[in-house]
């Protein structure tokens, strides 16, 4: 198997006596797509505000691409690679949605070059999420499903090797989903990307990734073939039985 | 309008004040030079602050050390020397120190950099008193005015035409990114680190040639003078009165503070600075984008707003 672009080594983060992630190995490939579930409170966000130098891991290493990252600003993520949405879209409000895309072409895109050249427009990536109609609108100005389609479309801007999807999907209708993992998956196809999806809502990602990571009060507890993951009996009771009925 | 027409702009703009030493009365000369000095200065706050959000209150101290250069180089350095000198010494400071509070915010960072204007007053006081035995200077041979004015002229309009430059750069795409979300443009690349201290020492040094260009006006300079939290207050004002986030904006109102304020002090001489405060707060209150607002209205999506609520 090649070098993993992304590689989670013993991460660990801690809130004063909280353990908020705990020893959290996780290693991603070119090409692969990781969903990454977990109660609330498991401590996804703060893996991936680890993963991409938001917060400085307490403990463990981070590698992107073979270099030693652990420790590094969040900007150093960013030139390596690493691009990430919010849960909370972080859109610039006031900048137009093109300039929202363009702004990571601008910085940590700059110096690579996408595996795909229709990527190469900030206006292609906003055909690509259907937001060509709205280049010119201040971003704040969108509702809030297209404001988390656009925060994709600023970390595809940045030319990322490794894409990582906080919750895109939360708050979307069904119809809207489906699109948004064609898209995920599309993405990931096209540009050879490695993709690591975290969402709260269990169904949606079983039936769009081929492999699934489960964190349980920081820890994971189970890492593998969704369907293979979903019948074990560790992950059943921390996290399936709870949520059976959602 | 287009950088390189805006830049054209400016320059013919400069081209016309240029012959005014030839054209106006003292009086009127002493007057637009006050208007140009506040320009530059409004303008290169607004280069950095205006875009970031920060509320830096350290025009005073890059101002008086630029004017302290000037003093203590009086005897032998050529005056265009020291304030090029000056402004790389404020630089260098806001660089230095830049280092150590940048990553502050809001009020905290508002309130250091005030506390530099008066560290760096108290550390030259207290050097001039132990040292050389002083508490101010004489400046026996100032240049004339016209030499005055027209290196004020330069400075205030190399200001504008480097915030021109800035805002249509990259590194005016960064600052306004950290103005309006730092963390997400870190997240995109952005060295927020860097991209600050940059910008900022950039801005101070237009703060610090500008004190020592007008230190010679001053024929006697001592610290109170020249560390004078006014001035960094009316800069601060005067930007955003204008509307920070523009260049034109600081630029009218330094014209209309400059002009209101001898105006006031003429007519009224005993009320004016409570119709100036008033005139503030009416300002602020109904005009909080700054009278560049007024120009903009009708053209909302193009704008980068200046924000006072997540400042």
């Amino acid at each position: 198997m090649p070098e993993a672009l992304l590689s989670a080594q013993g991460v660990t983060v801690r809130f004063g006596g909280l353990l908020a992630v705990d020893r959290v190995d996780l290693e991603v490939h070119r090409g692969e797509l990781v969903g990454v579930i977990g109660p609330n409170g498991a401590g996804k966000t703060t893996f991936f505000h680890a993963l991409s130098g938001v917060l400085a891991p307490g403990a463990g290493r981070i590698m992107v691409a073979g270099d030693d990252l652990t420790g590094k600003p969040p900007h150093a993520y960013a030139v390596h690679g690493v691009a990430r949405t919010f849960q909370t879209p972080r859109v610039f409000r006031e900048m137009p949605v093109l300039d929202n895309v363009r702004f990571g072409l601008e910085f940590a895109g700059r110096t690579r070059r996408h595996a795909h050249d229709a990527f190469e427009d900030p206006r292609a990536i906003l055909e690509f999420l259907g937001l060509a109609g709205a280049a010119a609108v201040p971003a704040g100005g969108l509702t809030p499903s297209k404001q988390r389609l656009l925060e994709i479309g600023m970390a595809l801007g940045a030319r990322p090797r490794v894409l990582l999807l906080d919750e895109v999907a939360a708050g979307l209708t069904h119809a809207e989903l489906d699109l948004t993992a064609q898209l995920i998956r599309r993405v990931r196809d096209e540009l050879g990307l490695a993709v690591i999806w975290i969402e709260h809502a269990v169904r949606v990602l079983m039936d769009h990734v081929e492999r699934v990571a489960v964190l349980h009060q920081g820890a994971k507890i189970a890492d593998g073939d969704p369907r293979k993951v979903a019948k074990d009996p560790a992950v059943i009771e921390a996290y399936l039985g709870e949520e059976a009925t959602a | 309008m287009k950088l390189r027409d805006s830049i054209l702009a400016a320059l013919l703009a400069a081209l016309l004040l240029s012959v005014m030493p030839w054209l106006l009365s003292d009086f009127g000369l002493s007057l637009t030079l006050t208007c140009l000095m506040y320009a530059g200065l409004a303008v290169s706050w607004a280069m950095f602050c205006g875009a970031t959000n920060y509320l830096s209150l350290a025009t005073a101290a890059f101002f008086g050390m630029g004017a302290y250069v000037t003093a203590w180089g009086a005897a032998g350095l050529p005056y265009g020397m020291a304030v090029l000198l000056g402004g790389l010494a404020a630089a260098a400071f806001a660089g230095l120190v830049g280092c150590a509070v940048l990553h502050l915010r809001g009020a905290y960072f508002a309130v250091i950099t005030f506390g530099l204007g008066e560290l760096v007053r108290h550390a030259i006081t207290y050097y001039e008193k132990a040292y050389e035995g002083t508490v101010g200077r004489i400046i026996a041979e100032p240049p004339d005015s016209v030499t005055i004015y027209h290196t004020v002229l330069l400075l205030a309009a190399l200001a504008v035409v480097t915030a021109l430059l800035v805002r249509s750069s990259r590194l005016g795409l960064a600052l306004r990114g950290i103005g309006a979300d730092e963390e997400r443009a870190q997240t995109l690349g952005v060295n927020a680190r860097r991209v600050k201290i940059l910008a900022f020492a950039l801005s101070a040094f237009f703060a610090g040639a500008l004190g020592a260009a007008m230190a010679v006006r001053w024929t006697y300079i001592d610290p109170p003078t020249v560390f004078n939290p006014f001035i960094g207050f009316q800069t601060v004002l005067i930007a955003m009165v204008g509307g920070a986030h523009t260049i034109i904006g600081p630029i009218a109102s330094s014209v209309l503070f400059s002009l209101l304020t001898e105006f006031l002090r003429l007519q009224f001489p005993y009320l004016f600075l409570i119709l100036l405060g008033l005139m503030l707060i009416l300002l602020v209150l109904y005009l909080p984008g700054g009278l560049a607002s007024l120009i903009e209205r009708g053209r909302v999506g193009e704008r980068w707003r200046w924000r006072k609520s997540d400042a």
